[in-house]
């Protein structure tokens, strides 16, 4: 025996503190409670036994928290180190350690204590400053390395830690000893919701670069009951084991997801042993239809329903009112799920109604977002300000004395969508001193006045954060009274404003003083963006407000507007042509929009169109984000709410890049310039929408932007790639979003503290304000999720009217952007869709082109290519490149218990002629006029930049940059649709 | 033995916690004592005799982390009051005293505070049991035991260091006078306590055992302890005091053979 002293400073009870020596005794001999032992242990009692493939030897931590899954019984050859009771000892309390000795004293399991610390090998000192989670893991592991080493190699030990900077330093350590742990998200996909989900692994700092592409989990068995969202822990299977992602079109395909491989290279293949978090929510789902005569008695029934989403396990429900439910959409939640089960068990909360009908199609893709937009309650509404007929709201004396009145000094106006009633931004812009000074400023909305921090409004206006946009509908985040009254700017009346106001030098358009400051203004136009545009173009337009006037009148204010709008474009330009030099993304997003008559039936899906007066408008707005965010970002360094757009991962863009080269382009995506600048290198004259098709799918491979407060990062990771911004924030639509609400107050806080003032309640912490931006993240996911369904949900009713074989618009002109093993994905630029086309249908039988180019099925075989796809039947063989315009019919697959969906059917491999020859190009003129204009505008910059400095190239390889070519691509570029809407979900070109 | 590493473990424990005597487990289940020892096994012993020139016997024993030091002067002519004199024996005087230093905290120990008085009275008894003092009527010896670090089983570590400080003067004993401190933890004896042992709410019981002739000097025991123990408990306790008599042993010829190999030169 070897004795040695442990110091230990312990408290007394009185509370000092006190040093301790206390004697530590290590032998060498130690039973180690193993059948395999070679040096003749004395083991009485329980002995592990010696045909297990592994012994697992868990840590303190994991001893602790996953001491129920270690008791069951199936787990063998586990054995507790000294170290790791005494941890659960100390950490967990005297219950949690008596169930630890009654395991071991359990003779039915497979378990033994192992005395590490005295063991004279295995035990090690602690170290000075180490702290004791760190030297307990050291211990077990040094206690695994003994055993290894004990049992002469014979048999494997692992040890189980959840400390990953333990799992990368001993991992390295060849002593024969497996240190693991491995957890992260299970996400069922999409698609082969039966057969395939993917686990992406979080915070995993492993150096085993394999994992970081997450875990694929094939079969059910091996989900073990995970639900798609729930956090889990997976086991890798051995390497032999590993599989490809399936790479073929699935029946029912939607829409192939970012980041999806190509190649079915083998990736890591796991299967899940546990789950550590359950993320279950209300899942919507549909009472199937009863098959056979019903019964006769009222008994409760088992029935298993189908959930709306297919990633979601069908659940068994026991009611009495099957027959009653049946085809009704419900609401249910998930009680438990038992070993034993193939499906879980739930019990129902609210029937939506039947299936099929719209308003039960809206309710249930809301609810499956996890959106709650209740009517607001009588207590919220009480606490608006009245604006009636009877009781006309005015403004408060005591504000108009403190705000800048800018009603008399400045020309403000709004530019929005037709029919907008919440106005949250105005525009005014006015030449000072004589000519030589430009003042720009953007008027937003003061929301924060009425919605004061804590009240109910603002309870429930966070909860929401975002005022929903569907497809045919909306749900505001603020009640009617302020966003479609109050704080909405409309022309004509007095309201409160947060304005931002810029001095810029007439000639350069520098900025020379920013003024940021609550504001009264009075709006004196409401424009809509085509009103505008034709404003611009000098095209003959009726301005309402100016309607009553004598026409001198009339037109010496319509020249005032005009002015100040091309003074405002003439701006706008300038800024685009700055950032665009930056490095900031024009990307590409689908959207539509349906148009419904008056009793909402859609009579068309029509793209958005864009006007040049809408980048206008958001150049302004990302102005005056921009400098928003630099005010409060340097007044609270820690504090502020920003939003950034970190750089996407690089081999999400290996399909963008495949696809590029396979068209004979180059993509170089290392920086946002250079992605920029080589989307717009990549065009085919022929064929605009090759460059869009470029152009979304680098939108896909984008990552989300997200708000964040400043404590949490570091001052690099605020740059917003796709603006090139390096900071950048929401400010200027305070009515739709809570972000801008926290802005604001932040602004005003910055803005009093800057008057010396000290803004009296104390500001939300940096924690306090990374949990609202990640709740505003959060939810604005879904309201994007929820438009997008919401859609598709009105694409699919638009089809659903028209017979595809006899209606026309059924036939449409689409792309091809991707291949596939059995099938094509195609776009339809005219109606905006996405999706999947088979030229391989379930029989076995391919698509056969016939000698006018039109298709039909037989049997033959599908040949896949990197850049094309070749199918071979009795009729020869037909080829589909990338990028090739075919025809194909859109009709309406239904499903009962899902949403519909979409079924694209090849019906040429020709364009489709009769539809309407590209709708762009019937549109180009007036913007190639614009496009023109802007361009001179940005050879103008260029030039000056050149002026006091010779850019970097050319200095060093005395490049220079002409326009020409450069031009003759943007021209081209703005022939295919600009979508900014669409934009905005990524690089937000809106504000 | 041998080979002693320090070891030093920093953080605050949890002292309250086995103040209170709810989580410290005595024993585990698979036998071992808090420090690593088994039920019987004996703290590690380091003693030297003869650290003291001055005095006529002294000695220096660590048994574990409770270090003692004993200084014994006699036998000489009576100090003091001449009517403590006695004509057949000669008189014993102890003096027992802890160190300031000697606990994890620093305390002032008056002399003749209530304990070191009865440590004192116990000591002396003891060694009027074992000493052969009719050798010296009308004589005293005084012994003198310091506890310089005080880790449990004091009194059984001050007769066993002045057993050697006794030898060391050349004082005829009986026989070694060896001590244990014995404590009663789930059914099982625990030999030669520690410090957080005895304070760990263990009825223990100190022996001093003359171990050739098996007879106790002193037996103390101030907790409950059920009847049908306590003959297993000593037990135990003259089993240790015997292994503690071949340490003693072992110590006192190995004195003897560094003393005698100067002289024979």
């Amino acid at each position: 025996m070897i004795k040695t002293e442990r110091i230990l400073h312990l408290k007394s009870c009185r509370g000092r503190k006190v040093r301790v020596v206390r004697e530590h005794y290590l032998r060498e001999r130690v039973p180690c409670y193993s059948s395999l032992c070679q040096a003749g242990c004395e083991n009485d009692g329980k002995v592990l036994p010696g045909d297990l493939t592994h012994y697992v030897i868990p840590d303190a931590g994991v001893s602790g928290d996953y001491l129920e899954i270690l008791e069951f019984r199936e787990l063998q050859g586990i054995i507790f180190t000294q170290t790791s009771c005494q941890g659960v000892q100390h950490s967990k309390g005297r219950r949690q350690y008596k169930r630890l000795r009654n395991l071991l004293k359990d003779p039915r399991h497979d378990c033994v204590p192992f005395a590490n610390e005295f063991q004279e090998y295995s035990y090690c000192p602690r170290e000075k400053g180490e702290s004791q989670e760190k030297w307990q893991t050291r211990c077990v592991y040094s206690a695994a390395v003994w055993y290894y080493n004990h049992l002469a190699g014979m048999m494997d030990v692992v040890m189980i830690t959840e400390d990953q900077e333990a799992v990368a330093q001993y991992s390295s350590l060849n002593s024969g000893v497996y240190v693991i742990s491995v957890q992260g998200t299970l996400n069922v996909s999409k698609h082969r919701a039966h057969s395939e989900a993917s686990i992406m692994t979080d915070g995993l700092s492993n150096k085993n670069t394999d994992l970081s592409w997450g875990v694929l989990v094939c079969g059910g068995k091996n989900r073990n009951r995970a639900v798609h969202g729930d956090q889990v822990v997976v086991e890798l299977l051995p390497k032999s084991e590993w599989r490809g992602k399936d790479n073929t079109l699935a029946e029912g395909q939607g829409e192939e997801k970012s980041g999806e491989e190509s190649g079915s290279k083998p990736m890591p293949t796991g299967r899940v042993m546990g789950i550590l978090q359950r993320n279950w929510r209300d899942y919507v789902v549909t009472f199937p239809p009863r098959e056979g005569p019903p019964p006769q008695t009222r008994n409760t029934q088992r029935i298993l329903a189908v959930p709306w989403d297919h990633r979601i396990p069908k659940i068994r429900i026991s009611t009495q009112q099957a027959d009653a439910l049946q085809d009704h959409r419900v609401v249910v939640r998930i009680d438990s799920w038992e070993s034993t089960s193939l499906y879980p068990n739930g019990h129902s909360v609210r029937v939506l109604g039947k299936a099929g009908e719209l308003e039960t199609e809206i309710q249930t893709i809301l609810i499956e977002n996890c959106i709650h937009v209740p009517p607001f309650s009588d207590a919220q509404l009480k606490e608006m300000p009245v604006n009636s007929a009877e009781k006309p709201w005015r403004m408060d004396p005591a504000q108009v004395a403190e705000r800048r009145d800018l009603r008399e000094s400045h020309l403000v106006f709004s530019i929005d969508p037709k029919g907008c009633e919440d106005v949250d931004d105005t525009l005014s812009v006015r030449s000072l001193a004589g000519g030589k000074l430009l003042e720009l400023g953007v008027h937003i909305a003061d929301v924060t006045h009425f919605v004061t921090e804590g009240s109910l409004t603002d309870l429930e206006a966070r909860s929401r954060a975002t005022t929903y946009y569907l497809a045919d509908r909306r749900y505001d985040m603020l009640p009617s009274v302020l966003s479609a009254d109050l704080c909405s700017l409309l022309g004509g009346v007095d309201r409160y404003a947060m304005s931002v106001m810029w001095e810029l030098d007439a000639e350069t358009l520098v900025v020379n003083k920013v003024w940021f400051g609550r504001s009264l203004i009075r709006s004196s136009y409401q424009l809509h963006y085509e009103l505008a545009q034709a404003l611009l173009d000098g095209e003959q337009a009726e301005v309402p407000e100016l309607a009553g006037l004598g026409s001198e009148e009339k037109d010496s204010k319509l020249a005032q507007l005009t002015q100040a709008l091309e003074m405002l474009t003439h701006v706008a330009r300038h800024l685009r042509a700055q950032r665009d030099r930056g490095g900031a993304l024009e990307l590409e997003g689908v959207e539509v929009r349906a148009q419904l008559d008056k009793d909402k039936n859609i009579t068309a899906l029509v793209p958005r169109q864009p006007l040049e007066v809408h980048e206008t408008v958001a150049e302004c707005m990302i102005h005056a984000n921009h400098w928003v965010a630099r005010k409060i970002q340097e007044t609270f360094p820690h504090q502020a709410l920003l939003r950034r757009h970190p750089p996407p991962r690089q081999e999400f863009f290996s399909q963008l890049v495949e696809s590029a080269t396979a068209g004979g382009f180059t993509i170089d995506t290392s920086t946002n310039k250079a992605l920029a600048d080589s989307l717009d290198q990549a065009v085919d004259p022929q064929d605009p929408m090759v460059n869009r098709l470029l152009r979304i799918m680098a939108t896909t491979a984008m990552s989300q932007a997200v708000y964040f407060s400043t404590g949490l990062q570091s001052l690099d990771q605020f740059y917003h790639y796709g603006l090139a911004l390096d900071r950048y924030t929401h400010f200027t639509s305070p009515i739709r979003r809570y972000a801008d609400i926290v802005v604001h107050r932040l602004l005003t806080a910055a803005i009093t503290m800057d008057r010396g003032v000290d803004p009296g309640k104390a500001l939300a912490s940096n924690k306090e304000l990374e949990e609202t931006a990640h709740h505003i993240n959060n939810k604005n996911r879904a309201a994007q999720q929820a438009q997008k369904i919401s859609t598709e949900l009105f694409q699919c009713l638009y089809f659903k009217e028209r017979d595809p074989q006899s209606d026309q618009s059924c036939v449409a002109d689409a792309v091809i952007y991707s291949i596939r093993d059995n099938g094509i994905l195609v776009f339809i630029s005219e109606y905006g869709v996405k999706g999947p086309v088979y030229l391989r249908n379930r029989e076995g039988q391919v698509v056969a082109v016939g000698p006018e180019g039109s298709c039909e099925w037989q049997s033959g075989s599908v040949r896949r290519y990197s850049d094309h796809i070749s199918t071979t039947s009795s009729c020869g063989t037909s080829t589909f490149r990338l990028f090739d315009h075919i025809s194909v019919r859109i009709s309406v697959r239904s499903t009962n218990c899902h949403a519909d969906t979409l079924t694209l059917e090849v019906t040429s491999n020709r364009p489709l002629l009769s539809a309407g020859p590209q709708q762009p190009r019937s549109q180009g003129r007036s913007q190639l006029v614009q496009e023109v204009k802007r361009l001179a505008e940005e050879a103008a910059q260029e030039k000056a930049a050149r002026k006091p400095k010779v850019s970097k190239e050319e200095r060093e390889f005395s490049q220079s940059k002409t326009p020409n070519l450069y031009s003759l691509l943007e021209e081209i570029r703005e022939l295919a649709l600009l979508d900014l809407e669409g934009g905005a979900q990524v690089c937000e070109t809106t504000a | 033995m041998g080979n002693v590493v320090q070891r030093q473990t920093r953080g605050a424990l949890r002292f309250q916690l086995f103040r209170k005597m709810a989580g410290l487990e005595l024993l585990s289940d698979q036998g071992y004592r808090l420090d690593g020892r088994k039920a019987t096994e004996l703290r590690k012993f380091q003693a030297r005799m003869g650290v003291f020139a001055q005095a006529d016997g002294s000695a220096y024993l660590e048994q574990g982390n409770t270090k003692a030091l004993a200084v014994v002067y006699g036998p000489h002519e009576v100090r003091g009051s001449r009517s403590r004199i006695r004509h057949d024996q000669a008189v014993i005087n102890c003096q027992y005293s802890m160190a300031t230093f000697s606990t994890a905290e620093r305390k002032r120990r008056p002399h003749g505070d209530r304990k070191s008085t009865e440590m004192s009275l116990h000591l002396k008894q003891t060694f009027e049991a074992a000493v052969m003092t009719q050798l010296y009527p009308r004589s005293q010896i005084d012994i003198y035991v310091k506890i310089l670090q005080s880790d449990g089983g004091n009194y059984s570590v001050c007769v066993n260091a002045a057993t050697l400080a006794v030898i060391d003067a050349g004082i005829p004993m009986r026989d070694y006078v060896c001590a244990c401190t014995v404590g009663f933890v789930d059914e099982t004896p625990l030999a030669d306590l520690c410090y957080a042992e005895e304070g760990g709410g263990v009825s223990s019981l100190a022996l001093a055992l003359l171990p050739r002739g098996g007879q106790i000097a002193l037996l103390q025991m101030d907790a409950r302890l059920h009847q049908d123990h306590l003959e297993a408990l000593i037990e135990a306790a003259m089993t240790a005091c015997k292994g503690v008599s071949k340490v003693l042993d072992q110590v006192v010829r190995q004195h003897l053979q560094e003393a005698s190999v100067p002289s024979a030169e």
